[in-house]
Protein backbone atom coordinates (compact mmCIF):
# COMPACT_ATOMS: atom_id res chain seq x y z
CA UNK A 1 0.00 0.00 0.00
CA UNK A 2 2.38 2.38 1.09
CA UNK A 3 4.65 1.78 -2.50
CA UNK A 4 1.83 3.00 -4.22
CA UNK A 5 1.17 6.76 -5.02
CA UNK A 6 -2.15 8.08 -5.72
CA UNK A 7 -1.06 11.27 -6.44
CA UNK A 8 2.15 12.88 -8.08
CA UNK A 9 3.35 15.60 -9.85
CA UNK A 10 6.89 16.58 -11.49
CA UNK A 11 8.52 19.88 -11.89
CA UNK A 12 4.74 21.31 -12.16
CA UNK A 13 4.40 24.46 -13.61
CA UNK A 14 1.16 26.71 -14.35
CA UNK A 15 1.79 30.47 -15.73
CA UNK A 16 -1.45 32.81 -15.86
CA UNK A 17 -0.13 35.95 -17.57
CA UNK A 18 3.18 37.36 -16.27
CA UNK A 19 2.25 35.24 -12.70
CA UNK A 20 3.74 32.04 -11.96
CA UNK A 21 1.49 29.83 -9.65
CA UNK A 22 3.87 26.84 -9.72
CA UNK A 23 7.31 26.79 -10.84
CA UNK A 24 8.21 23.16 -10.40
CA UNK A 25 6.48 21.76 -8.26
CA UNK A 26 7.12 17.98 -6.89
CA UNK A 27 4.57 16.03 -4.62
CA UNK A 28 4.31 12.38 -4.28
CA UNK A 29 1.01 11.30 -2.13
CA UNK A 30 1.23 7.19 -0.89
CA UNK A 31 -2.05 5.55 -1.10
CA UNK A 32 -3.78 5.26 2.37
CA UNK A 33 -2.36 8.38 3.79
CA UNK A 34 -3.74 11.69 4.89
CA UNK A 35 -1.40 14.40 2.94
CA UNK A 36 -1.67 17.79 4.54
CA UNK A 37 -0.88 20.33 1.86
CA UNK A 38 0.32 23.10 3.99
CA UNK A 39 1.01 26.76 2.00
CA UNK A 40 0.11 30.79 2.72
CA UNK A 41 -2.79 31.86 0.74
CA UNK A 42 -1.57 32.31 -2.83
CA UNK A 43 1.19 29.77 -2.73
CA UNK A 44 -0.16 27.72 -5.32
CA UNK A 45 -2.48 25.14 -3.09
CA UNK A 46 -5.93 25.15 -5.25
CA UNK A 47 -4.08 25.69 -8.75
CA UNK A 48 -2.31 22.71 -8.01
CA UNK A 49 -5.97 20.85 -7.06
CA UNK A 50 -7.67 22.32 -10.23
CA UNK A 51 -4.80 20.91 -12.30
CA UNK A 52 -5.34 17.06 -10.15
CA UNK A 53 -8.81 17.12 -10.89
CA UNK A 54 -8.55 18.62 -14.74
CA UNK A 55 -10.47 21.77 -14.29
CA UNK A 56 -6.95 23.38 -15.32
CA UNK A 57 -3.99 22.73 -17.16
CA UNK A 58 -0.29 23.21 -16.63
CA UNK A 59 2.04 24.96 -18.16
CA UNK A 60 4.35 22.33 -18.42
CA UNK A 61 5.21 19.33 -15.91
CA UNK A 62 3.55 16.39 -15.55
CA UNK A 63 0.81 15.58 -12.56
CA UNK A 64 -0.78 12.17 -12.39
CA UNK A 65 -3.82 10.96 -10.29
CA UNK A 66 -4.16 6.71 -9.63
CA UNK A 67 -1.45 6.84 -12.54
CA UNK A 68 -3.29 8.46 -15.01
CA UNK A 69 -2.51 11.84 -16.28
CA UNK A 70 -4.38 14.43 -14.97
CA UNK A 71 -4.30 16.87 -18.36
CA UNK A 72 -5.80 14.20 -20.68
CA UNK A 73 -9.53 14.31 -20.95
CA UNK A 74 -10.59 10.65 -20.60
CA UNK A 75 -8.09 9.96 -17.67
CA UNK A 76 -9.83 13.01 -16.00
CA UNK A 77 -12.71 11.89 -16.40
CA UNK A 78 -11.88 8.57 -14.97
CA UNK A 79 -9.96 10.46 -11.95
CA UNK A 80 -12.46 12.66 -11.12
CA UNK A 81 -15.40 9.31 -10.91
CA UNK A 82 -12.47 8.03 -8.08
CA UNK A 83 -12.16 11.07 -6.21
CA UNK A 84 -14.11 12.75 -3.96
CA UNK A 85 -13.26 17.08 -3.53
CA UNK A 86 -14.59 19.70 -1.41
CA UNK A 87 -13.55 23.10 -3.12
CA UNK A 88 -12.47 26.11 -0.94
CA UNK A 89 -15.63 28.26 -1.17
CA UNK A 90 -18.20 25.53 -0.73
CA UNK A 91 -20.91 26.52 -3.24
CA UNK A 92 -23.27 24.15 -4.61
CA UNK A 93 -26.27 24.64 -6.61
CA UNK A 94 -28.50 27.14 -4.60
CA UNK A 95 -31.45 26.54 -5.93
CA UNK A 96 -31.26 22.92 -5.08
CA UNK A 97 -32.49 21.18 -1.67
CA UNK A 98 -30.49 19.33 0.18
CA UNK A 99 -32.10 15.96 -0.95
CA UNK A 100 -32.32 16.93 -4.45
CA UNK A 101 -28.18 17.54 -4.58
CA UNK A 102 -27.68 14.30 -2.62
CA UNK A 103 -29.72 12.58 -5.41
CA UNK A 104 -27.95 13.98 -8.35
CA UNK A 105 -24.36 13.65 -7.16
CA UNK A 106 -25.11 9.91 -5.96
CA UNK A 107 -26.51 9.43 -10.01
CA UNK A 108 -22.89 9.91 -11.05
CA UNK A 109 -21.05 7.22 -8.91
CA UNK A 110 -22.01 4.06 -9.30
CA UNK A 111 -20.02 2.92 -5.57
CA UNK A 112 -22.10 5.44 -4.47
CA UNK A 113 -22.42 4.73 -0.65
CA UNK A 114 -26.76 5.37 0.74
CA UNK A 115 -26.00 3.78 4.23
CA UNK A 116 -23.19 6.47 4.77
CA UNK A 117 -25.41 9.02 3.20
CA UNK A 118 -28.29 8.34 5.87
CA UNK A 119 -25.41 8.17 8.87
CA UNK A 120 -24.34 11.51 7.89
CA UNK A 121 -27.32 13.05 7.21
CA UNK A 122 -28.16 12.42 10.45
CA UNK A 123 -24.68 13.02 12.10
CA UNK A 124 -24.18 16.27 10.54
CA UNK A 125 -28.25 17.01 11.40
CA UNK A 126 -28.78 18.41 7.61
CA UNK A 127 -32.65 19.24 6.76
CA UNK A 128 -33.55 17.35 3.78
CA UNK A 129 -36.19 19.70 2.24
CA UNK A 130 -34.48 22.83 2.45
CA UNK A 131 -32.81 24.87 0.13
CA UNK A 132 -29.09 25.02 -0.47
CA UNK A 133 -29.16 28.80 -0.53
CA UNK A 134 -30.76 28.97 3.08
CA UNK A 135 -28.01 26.59 4.57
CA UNK A 136 -25.64 28.56 6.71
CA UNK A 137 -21.70 28.36 6.28
CA UNK A 138 -21.04 25.65 8.52
CA UNK A 139 -24.16 23.34 6.95
CA UNK A 140 -23.09 23.97 3.53
CA UNK A 141 -19.51 22.72 4.73
CA UNK A 142 -21.04 19.55 6.05
CA UNK A 143 -23.32 19.06 3.18
CA UNK A 144 -20.00 19.37 0.16
CA UNK A 145 -18.13 17.11 3.06
CA UNK A 146 -21.09 14.40 3.00
CA UNK A 147 -21.81 14.68 -0.77
CA UNK A 148 -17.49 13.73 -1.06
CA UNK A 149 -17.50 11.40 1.32
CA UNK A 150 -20.23 8.98 0.29
CA UNK A 151 -18.65 8.72 -3.57
CA UNK A 152 -17.20 5.71 -2.45
CA UNK A 153 -14.14 7.42 -3.22
CA UNK A 154 -10.37 6.00 -3.28
CA UNK A 155 -9.33 9.57 -2.97
CA UNK A 156 -10.54 12.85 -1.26
CA UNK A 157 -9.16 16.37 -2.72
CA UNK A 158 -10.36 18.89 0.15
CA UNK A 159 -9.52 21.98 -0.29
CA UNK A 160 -9.49 24.12 2.80
CA UNK A 161 -12.28 22.02 4.30
CA UNK A 162 -12.66 23.85 7.35
CA UNK A 163 -12.09 27.68 6.41
CA UNK A 164 -14.95 29.66 7.80
CA UNK A 165 -15.86 27.26 10.44
CA UNK A 166 -15.72 27.68 14.26
CA UNK A 167 -13.69 25.44 16.49
CA UNK A 168 -16.12 23.53 17.55
CA UNK A 169 -17.65 22.69 13.84
CA UNK A 170 -13.80 22.13 12.42
CA UNK A 171 -13.30 19.55 15.30
CA UNK A 172 -16.81 18.07 14.19
CA UNK A 173 -15.48 18.25 10.73
CA UNK A 174 -11.74 16.54 11.42
CA UNK A 175 -13.45 14.28 13.51
CA UNK A 176 -15.40 12.98 10.45
CA UNK A 177 -12.57 12.71 8.59
CA UNK A 178 -10.68 10.78 10.58
CA UNK A 179 -13.28 8.52 11.29
CA UNK A 180 -14.09 7.93 7.26
CA UNK A 181 -10.61 7.02 6.71
CA UNK A 182 -10.33 4.62 9.53
CA UNK A 183 -13.33 2.89 8.44
CA UNK A 184 -12.90 2.97 4.48
CA UNK A 185 -9.47 2.86 2.20
CA UNK A 186 -9.46 6.02 1.22
CA UNK A 187 -6.30 8.88 0.35
CA UNK A 188 -6.76 11.83 2.03
CA UNK A 189 -4.73 15.18 0.30
CA UNK A 190 -6.44 18.17 1.84
CA UNK A 191 -5.26 21.68 1.45
CA UNK A 192 -5.24 24.12 4.78
CA UNK A 193 -2.98 27.14 5.65
CA UNK A 194 -4.31 26.13 9.23
CA UNK A 195 -1.25 24.29 10.93
CA UNK A 196 -3.02 23.08 14.01
CA UNK A 197 -5.97 20.98 12.13
CA UNK A 198 -2.74 19.35 9.58
CA UNK A 199 -0.84 18.28 12.48
CA UNK A 200 -3.99 16.80 14.17
CA UNK A 201 -5.15 14.57 11.36
CA UNK A 202 -2.46 14.43 8.78
CA UNK A 203 0.65 11.59 8.72
CA UNK A 204 2.38 13.39 5.90
CA UNK A 205 2.87 16.46 4.45
CA UNK A 206 4.11 19.24 1.69
CA UNK A 207 5.06 22.85 2.41
CA UNK A 208 4.35 24.94 -0.95
CA UNK A 209 6.07 28.45 -1.19
CA UNK A 210 5.17 30.67 -3.93
CA UNK A 211 4.87 27.21 -6.35
CA UNK A 212 7.17 25.08 -4.85
CA UNK A 213 7.42 22.46 -1.91
CA UNK A 214 9.95 23.19 0.20
CA UNK A 215 9.27 20.97 2.66
CA UNK A 216 7.55 17.54 2.19
CA UNK A 217 7.77 13.79 4.08
CA UNK A 218 6.07 11.83 6.86
CA UNK A 219 5.02 13.98 9.89
CA UNK A 220 6.78 11.99 12.41
CA UNK A 221 10.30 11.99 10.22
CA UNK A 222 10.25 15.78 9.70
CA UNK A 223 10.03 16.10 13.35
CA UNK A 224 12.34 13.82 14.46
CA UNK A 225 14.76 14.98 11.69
CA UNK A 226 14.01 19.12 12.46
CA UNK A 227 15.83 20.70 15.30
CA UNK A 228 17.08 23.85 16.52
CA UNK A 229 20.10 24.54 17.86
CA UNK A 230 20.94 27.58 19.53
CA UNK A 231 24.55 28.61 20.12
CA UNK A 232 25.10 31.33 22.73
CA UNK A 233 28.55 33.16 22.68
CA UNK A 234 30.86 35.59 25.20
CA UNK A 235 30.71 38.81 22.59
CA UNK A 236 28.02 39.02 19.35
CA UNK A 237 27.71 36.01 17.32
CA UNK A 238 29.64 34.69 14.57
CA UNK A 239 28.59 34.38 10.88
CA UNK A 240 29.70 30.80 10.14
CA UNK A 241 29.49 28.62 7.14
CA UNK A 242 28.15 25.14 7.78
CA UNK A 243 29.70 22.95 5.85
CA UNK A 244 27.46 19.92 7.24
CA UNK A 245 24.08 19.17 5.14
CA UNK A 246 20.67 20.13 6.31
CA UNK A 247 21.45 24.01 7.40
CA UNK A 248 18.02 25.13 6.51
CA UNK A 249 18.30 28.70 8.17
CA UNK A 250 20.42 30.63 10.32
CA UNK A 251 19.77 33.76 12.20
CA UNK A 252 22.13 35.73 14.46
CA UNK A 253 20.39 38.57 17.08
CA UNK A 254 23.05 40.12 19.28
CA UNK A 255 25.29 36.68 21.26
CA UNK A 256 22.70 33.95 20.28
CA UNK A 257 23.18 32.59 17.05
CA UNK A 258 19.98 30.01 16.11
CA UNK A 259 20.31 27.47 13.32
CA UNK A 260 17.63 25.76 11.80
CA UNK A 261 18.50 22.17 10.30
CA UNK A 262 16.73 19.41 8.52
CA UNK A 263 18.99 16.54 9.17
CA UNK A 264 21.96 15.94 10.94
CA UNK A 265 21.75 18.35 13.62
CA UNK A 266 24.55 16.86 15.46
CA UNK A 267 27.33 17.45 12.41
CA UNK A 268 26.10 20.59 13.06
CA UNK A 269 26.55 20.90 16.44
CA UNK A 270 30.11 19.19 16.15
CA UNK A 271 30.83 22.05 13.55
CA UNK A 272 29.63 24.79 15.68
CA UNK A 273 31.56 23.40 18.96
CA UNK A 274 34.50 24.64 16.95
CA UNK A 275 33.16 28.65 17.20
CA UNK A 276 32.97 28.26 21.20
CA UNK A 277 30.01 29.21 21.88
CA UNK A 278 29.13 29.47 25.86
CA UNK A 279 25.96 26.88 25.62
CA UNK A 280 24.84 24.96 22.82
CA UNK A 281 20.86 23.97 23.18
CA UNK A 282 19.28 21.40 20.54
CA UNK A 283 15.61 21.32 20.56
CA UNK A 284 12.87 19.75 18.89
CA UNK A 285 10.57 22.07 16.74
CA UNK A 286 7.07 22.27 15.85
CA UNK A 287 5.38 21.90 12.55
CA UNK A 288 4.24 25.73 12.84
CA UNK A 289 7.71 27.00 13.30
CA UNK A 290 9.01 24.64 10.89
CA UNK A 291 6.37 26.19 8.41
CA UNK A 292 7.57 29.51 9.81
CA UNK A 293 10.72 29.14 9.18
CA UNK A 294 10.62 27.42 5.60
CA UNK A 295 8.02 29.77 4.38
CA UNK A 296 9.28 33.59 5.53
CA UNK A 297 12.70 31.83 4.51
CA UNK A 298 12.76 33.53 0.80
CA UNK A 299 11.13 36.94 2.08
CA UNK B 1 -29.40 14.23 -14.06
CA UNK B 2 -27.22 16.68 -15.86
CA UNK B 3 -31.01 16.97 -17.80
CA UNK B 4 -32.64 17.86 -14.73
CA UNK B 5 -29.88 20.19 -13.31
CA UNK B 6 -30.20 22.12 -16.54
CA UNK B 7 -33.96 22.25 -16.31
CA UNK B 8 -33.84 23.42 -13.20
CA UNK B 9 -31.19 26.11 -14.01
CA UNK B 10 -33.57 27.26 -16.91
CA UNK B 11 -37.12 26.57 -15.68
CA UNK B 12 -37.98 29.97 -14.08
CA UNK B 13 -37.03 31.69 -18.13
CA UNK B 14 -38.31 29.29 -19.83
CA UNK B 15 -41.88 29.18 -17.59
CA UNK B 16 -42.07 33.05 -17.47
CA UNK B 17 -41.43 32.92 -21.35
CA UNK B 18 -44.22 29.92 -21.75
CA UNK B 19 -46.66 31.98 -19.78
CA UNK B 20 -45.82 35.26 -21.50
CA UNK B 21 -46.57 33.83 -24.90
CA UNK B 22 -49.53 32.22 -24.64
CA UNK B 23 -51.18 35.42 -22.95
CA UNK B 24 -49.79 37.02 -25.98
CA UNK B 25 -51.51 34.42 -28.22
CA UNK B 26 -54.91 34.65 -26.78
CA UNK B 27 -54.57 38.14 -26.58
CA UNK B 28 -54.02 38.36 -30.60
CA UNK B 29 -56.95 35.86 -30.66
CA UNK B 30 -59.32 37.93 -28.58
CA UNK B 31 -58.19 41.26 -29.97
CA UNK B 32 -59.18 40.47 -33.91
CA UNK B 33 -63.19 41.30 -33.61
CA UNK B 34 -62.08 44.86 -32.74
CA UNK B 35 -59.15 44.82 -34.55
CA UNK B 36 -61.81 43.69 -37.80
CA UNK B 37 -64.28 46.43 -36.59
CA UNK B 38 -61.77 48.97 -37.40
CA UNK B 39 -60.22 47.48 -40.95
CA UNK B 40 -63.30 49.71 -42.75
CA UNK B 41 -62.05 52.86 -41.01
CA UNK B 42 -58.93 52.59 -42.26
CA UNK B 43 -59.86 53.35 -46.03
CA UNK B 44 -59.43 57.02 -44.84
CA UNK B 45 -55.86 56.63 -44.18
CA UNK B 46 -53.97 58.87 -46.53
CA UNK B 47 -50.49 59.11 -45.34
CA UNK B 48 -47.83 58.92 -47.82
CA UNK B 49 -44.04 57.64 -47.38
CA UNK B 50 -42.44 54.38 -46.31
CA UNK B 51 -44.41 54.64 -42.90
CA UNK B 52 -47.65 55.35 -45.17
CA UNK B 53 -46.72 52.05 -47.27
CA UNK B 54 -46.06 50.13 -44.06
CA UNK B 55 -49.31 50.84 -42.82
CA UNK B 56 -51.32 50.03 -45.85
CA UNK B 57 -49.56 47.30 -45.93
CA UNK B 58 -50.40 46.32 -42.49
CA UNK B 59 -54.39 47.29 -42.91
CA UNK B 60 -54.35 45.04 -46.15
CA UNK B 61 -52.78 42.23 -45.03
CA UNK B 62 -54.98 41.96 -41.95
CA UNK B 63 -58.33 42.42 -43.67
CA UNK B 64 -58.64 38.55 -43.19
CA UNK B 65 -58.12 36.66 -40.00
CA UNK B 66 -54.81 34.33 -41.48
CA UNK B 67 -53.34 37.62 -42.63
CA UNK B 68 -54.04 39.58 -39.25
CA UNK B 69 -52.87 36.73 -37.51
CA UNK B 70 -49.13 36.36 -39.72
CA UNK B 71 -48.94 40.34 -39.17
CA UNK B 72 -50.17 40.57 -35.36
CA UNK B 73 -48.89 37.23 -33.78
CA UNK B 74 -45.66 35.23 -36.25
CA UNK B 75 -44.37 38.96 -37.61
CA UNK B 76 -44.26 40.88 -34.45
CA UNK B 77 -44.95 39.56 -31.15
CA UNK B 78 -43.67 35.62 -31.43
CA UNK B 79 -40.43 36.70 -33.45
CA UNK B 80 -39.89 39.67 -30.50
CA UNK B 81 -40.72 37.76 -27.78
CA UNK B 82 -38.97 34.68 -29.03
CA UNK B 83 -36.12 36.17 -29.71
CA UNK B 84 -35.84 37.85 -26.28
CA UNK B 85 -36.42 34.04 -24.79
CA UNK B 86 -34.02 32.94 -26.73
CA UNK B 87 -31.16 35.06 -25.77
CA UNK B 88 -32.11 34.63 -22.11
CA UNK B 89 -31.98 30.95 -22.37
CA UNK B 90 -28.84 30.96 -24.08
CA UNK B 91 -27.19 33.25 -21.67
CA UNK B 92 -25.45 31.78 -17.95
CA UNK B 93 -23.99 28.18 -17.97
CA UNK B 94 -20.62 26.50 -16.80
CA UNK B 95 -18.43 29.89 -17.38
CA UNK B 96 -21.06 32.19 -15.37
CA UNK B 97 -21.23 29.71 -12.35
CA UNK B 98 -17.33 30.73 -11.64
CA UNK B 99 -18.70 33.61 -9.76
CA UNK B 100 -20.67 31.81 -7.29
CA UNK B 101 -18.54 29.08 -7.26
CA UNK B 102 -21.03 26.13 -8.47
CA UNK B 103 -18.58 25.45 -11.35
CA UNK B 104 -16.02 23.86 -9.76
CA UNK B 105 -18.84 21.27 -8.06
CA UNK B 106 -19.90 20.41 -11.49
CA UNK B 107 -16.39 19.99 -13.14
CA UNK B 108 -15.95 17.51 -10.13
CA UNK B 109 -18.47 15.08 -11.43
CA UNK B 110 -16.97 12.53 -13.47
CA UNK B 111 -18.18 14.12 -17.06
CA UNK B 112 -17.03 15.93 -19.72
CA UNK B 113 -17.23 19.20 -20.28
CA UNK B 114 -18.37 18.81 -23.37
CA UNK B 115 -21.39 17.15 -22.43
CA UNK B 116 -22.52 19.42 -19.16
CA UNK B 117 -22.88 22.33 -21.94
CA UNK B 118 -24.13 19.77 -24.66
CA UNK B 119 -27.03 18.92 -22.21
CA UNK B 120 -27.36 22.57 -21.28
CA UNK B 121 -27.79 23.49 -24.64
CA UNK B 122 -30.15 20.79 -25.87
CA UNK B 123 -32.37 21.49 -22.62
CA UNK B 124 -32.38 25.17 -23.39
CA UNK B 125 -33.09 24.15 -27.34
CA UNK B 126 -35.92 21.73 -26.41
CA UNK B 127 -37.49 24.45 -24.49
CA UNK B 128 -37.32 27.10 -27.07
CA UNK B 129 -39.08 24.44 -29.33
CA UNK B 130 -42.21 24.16 -26.94
CA UNK B 131 -41.42 28.48 -26.81
CA UNK B 132 -42.41 28.37 -30.62
CA UNK B 133 -44.84 25.71 -31.11
CA UNK B 134 -46.86 25.52 -27.76
CA UNK B 135 -48.51 29.45 -28.63
CA UNK B 136 -48.89 29.11 -31.95
CA UNK B 137 -51.17 25.69 -31.45
CA UNK B 138 -53.10 27.63 -29.15
CA UNK B 139 -54.36 29.44 -31.92
CA UNK B 140 -56.02 27.07 -33.90
CA UNK B 141 -57.45 25.89 -30.19
CA UNK B 142 -58.98 29.59 -29.20
CA UNK B 143 -59.89 30.87 -33.09
CA UNK B 144 -63.27 29.26 -33.20
CA UNK B 145 -64.11 31.39 -30.22
CA UNK B 146 -63.88 34.50 -32.17
CA UNK B 147 -66.15 32.32 -34.88
CA UNK B 148 -62.95 32.14 -37.03
CA UNK B 149 -60.62 29.01 -37.86
CA UNK B 150 -56.51 28.91 -38.44
CA UNK B 151 -54.93 25.50 -39.73
CA UNK B 152 -52.64 23.58 -37.59
CA UNK B 153 -50.02 23.04 -40.09
CA UNK B 154 -50.06 26.81 -40.78
CA UNK B 155 -49.06 27.33 -36.80
CA UNK B 156 -46.81 24.55 -37.06
CA UNK B 157 -44.67 25.69 -39.96
CA UNK B 158 -44.35 29.64 -39.05
CA UNK B 159 -43.35 28.41 -35.21
CA UNK B 160 -41.02 25.76 -36.72
CA UNK B 161 -39.51 28.47 -39.23
CA UNK B 162 -39.60 31.07 -35.66
CA UNK B 163 -37.82 28.46 -34.01
CA UNK B 164 -35.40 27.02 -36.21
CA UNK B 165 -34.26 30.61 -38.12
CA UNK B 166 -34.13 32.10 -34.74
CA UNK B 167 -31.60 29.87 -32.91
CA UNK B 168 -29.17 31.95 -34.63
CA UNK B 169 -29.74 34.34 -31.49
CA UNK B 170 -29.63 31.35 -28.57
CA UNK B 171 -26.14 30.48 -30.32
CA UNK B 172 -24.94 33.99 -29.91
CA UNK B 173 -25.85 34.62 -26.62
CA UNK B 174 -24.67 31.03 -25.79
CA UNK B 175 -21.73 31.56 -27.76
CA UNK B 176 -21.16 34.71 -25.64
CA UNK B 177 -21.48 32.88 -22.70
CA UNK B 178 -18.51 31.08 -23.40
CA UNK B 179 -16.79 33.82 -23.33
CA UNK B 180 -17.52 36.45 -20.57
CA UNK B 181 -18.41 35.02 -16.85
CA UNK B 182 -21.55 37.10 -16.30
CA UNK B 183 -25.18 37.02 -17.78
CA UNK B 184 -25.54 40.44 -19.26
CA UNK B 185 -22.60 41.21 -21.35
CA UNK B 186 -23.78 38.52 -23.58
CA UNK B 187 -27.79 39.18 -23.30
CA UNK B 188 -26.97 42.82 -23.78
CA UNK B 189 -25.02 42.08 -27.26
CA UNK B 190 -27.30 39.36 -28.27
CA UNK B 191 -30.08 41.77 -27.94
CA UNK B 192 -28.61 44.50 -29.85
CA UNK B 193 -27.33 42.31 -32.91
CA UNK B 194 -30.98 40.89 -32.97
CA UNK B 195 -32.06 44.74 -33.21
CA UNK B 196 -29.34 45.51 -35.79
CA UNK B 197 -30.33 42.68 -38.35
CA UNK B 198 -34.12 43.82 -37.67
CA UNK B 199 -33.29 47.30 -38.80
CA UNK B 200 -30.95 46.00 -41.48
CA UNK B 201 -33.45 44.07 -42.98
CA UNK B 202 -35.87 46.49 -42.89
CA UNK B 203 -33.46 48.91 -44.48
CA UNK B 204 -31.90 46.40 -47.12
CA UNK B 205 -34.37 46.03 -50.40
CA UNK B 206 -35.09 41.96 -50.27
CA UNK B 207 -33.63 41.75 -46.57
CA UNK B 208 -36.15 40.44 -45.57
CA UNK B 209 -36.91 37.97 -48.01
CA UNK B 210 -33.41 36.60 -47.30
CA UNK B 211 -32.48 37.59 -43.99
CA UNK B 212 -32.62 36.05 -40.59
CA UNK B 213 -35.93 37.84 -39.05
CA UNK B 214 -37.51 37.40 -43.14
CA UNK B 215 -36.76 33.37 -42.36
CA UNK B 216 -38.68 33.61 -38.54
CA UNK B 217 -41.43 35.49 -39.76
CA UNK B 218 -41.50 33.11 -43.02
CA UNK B 219 -43.50 35.56 -45.56
CA UNK B 220 -42.58 33.35 -48.36
CA UNK B 221 -44.56 30.54 -46.54
CA UNK B 222 -47.74 33.01 -46.08
CA UNK B 223 -47.77 34.35 -49.21
CA UNK B 224 -46.69 31.08 -51.18
CA UNK B 225 -46.37 28.24 -49.12
CA UNK B 226 -42.94 27.74 -50.07
CA UNK B 227 -40.52 27.61 -46.95
CA UNK B 228 -37.51 30.74 -46.87
CA UNK B 229 -34.90 28.37 -46.72
CA UNK B 230 -32.01 30.51 -47.53
CA UNK B 231 -32.86 32.17 -44.35
CA UNK B 232 -33.11 28.53 -42.58
CA UNK B 233 -29.59 27.26 -44.06
CA UNK B 234 -27.53 30.30 -42.95
CA UNK B 235 -29.18 30.22 -39.85
CA UNK B 236 -28.71 26.41 -38.96
CA UNK B 237 -24.74 27.00 -40.08
CA UNK B 238 -24.04 30.08 -38.14
CA UNK B 239 -26.26 28.33 -35.12
CA UNK B 240 -23.51 24.98 -35.18
CA UNK B 241 -20.58 26.96 -35.94
CA UNK B 242 -21.26 29.03 -32.57
CA UNK B 243 -22.37 26.24 -30.73
CA UNK B 244 -19.32 24.35 -31.60
CA UNK B 245 -16.94 27.81 -30.84
CA UNK B 246 -19.36 27.88 -27.19
CA UNK B 247 -18.05 23.78 -26.66
CA UNK B 248 -14.53 24.33 -27.82
CA UNK B 249 -14.01 27.47 -25.40
CA UNK B 250 -15.39 25.63 -22.55
CA UNK B 251 -13.31 22.66 -23.24
CA UNK B 252 -10.29 24.81 -23.36
CA UNK B 253 -10.79 27.17 -20.66
CA UNK B 254 -9.23 27.17 -17.14
CA UNK B 255 -11.62 27.30 -14.14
Amino acid sequence: MADRRTIETLDLRKSFGTTEALRGLNLDVPAGSIFGFLGRNGAGKTTTIKILLGMTRPTAGEARVFGLPANARDSSVEIRRRTGFVSEDKELYEYMTVDEIVRFTAAFYPKWQGELEQRYLRTFELPLATRIKALSRGARTKLALLLALCRGAELLVLDEPTSGLDPAMTEEVLQALVAHVARQETTIFFSSHQIAEVDQIADRIAIIDRGRAVVAGELEELRERYRRIQLVFDGGAPQPAFRAPGVERIRREGRVLTVLSSAGAERIVDEARALNPVSVDVVPVTLKEIFLETVSAED
Amino acid sequence: MLWRKSWLETRTRFLIGLFLLLLLAAGNVFEYPRVSALIPATRSIDSGGALGGLIRKAVELQRDYRGFIWWQWFRQNLTQTWTLFAVLLGTGGLLSQTSGGAASFTLSMPVSRTRVIGVRAATAIAELLALALAPSLLLPLLSPAVGQSYGIADALVHGACVFAAGLIFFSLAFLLSSVFNDIWRPALMACVVAVVLAIGEQIVADGSRYGIFGAMTAEVYFRTGGLPWPGLFVSAAASAVMLYGAAVNIAEQDF
